[in-house]
């Protein structure tokens, strides 16, 4: 079986058991408190996911090391590449 | 370690995450399991916009990527032909 299918198959299992929960699909009668927790979880997940992808950028963004001599190697090249181009012809 | 603006923009980020995940938390996971009358609802919308806002932002998401792709692509559109 394909990685995908495999997922696919994960996600419709849990999107059967969230939908059993919600619309009480089987007449389980669960308590009202389980079910006003269970309808927003596609949402919820999502939102989760969307937080922990942010924290993750920002963190990495905070603790990426500054390459200072990397930094200005690159800042060279560049005015090097530009001057080059012009000579060339091409109008910048 | 990344100096300045990089730093304080970053834990920002970091910040402003872990608020939104616990309130968002506390708003669907653990208010229904609150007393009706306790004051805590008081800080918190009614249920629906727990899923009606992030549905709400997820379309002005869309809506704003879509306008910039047709926003560069009218721009660099050429006459007879499409580059």
């Amino acid at each position: 079986m394909t990685k995908l299918l495999e997922w696919l198959l994960g996600v419709s299992l849990i999107g059967v058991a969230w939908g059993l929960v919600t619309f009480d699909l089987l007449d389980l009668r669960l308590p009202p408190v389980y079910r006003e927790v269970a309808w927003p979880m596609p949402v919820y997940l999502l939102v989760a996911f969307g937080c922990y992808s942010l924290a993750t950028v920002g963190f990495r963004v905070a603790t990426f090391n500054d390459c200072e001599d990397a930094a200005k190697e690159l800042q060279a090249q560049i005015k090097e590449a530009k001057e080059d181009l012009r000579k060339k012809g091409l109008k910048m | 370690m990344a100096t300045g603006a990089d730093q304080f923009v970053g834990m920002g980020l970091v910040g402003f995450s872990l608020l939104l995940f616990t309130y968002y938390t506390l708003w669907v996971i653990i208010l229904p399991f609150v007393d009706s009358d306790h004051l805590i609802h008081n800080y918190f919308l009614p249920r629906e916009y727990s899923v009606i806002l992030p549905g709400v932002a997820a379309l002005f998401l869309v809506l704003c990527v879509g306008t910039f792709i047709a926003v560069v692509t009218w721009r660099n559109r050429k006459p007879k032909k499409v580059e």
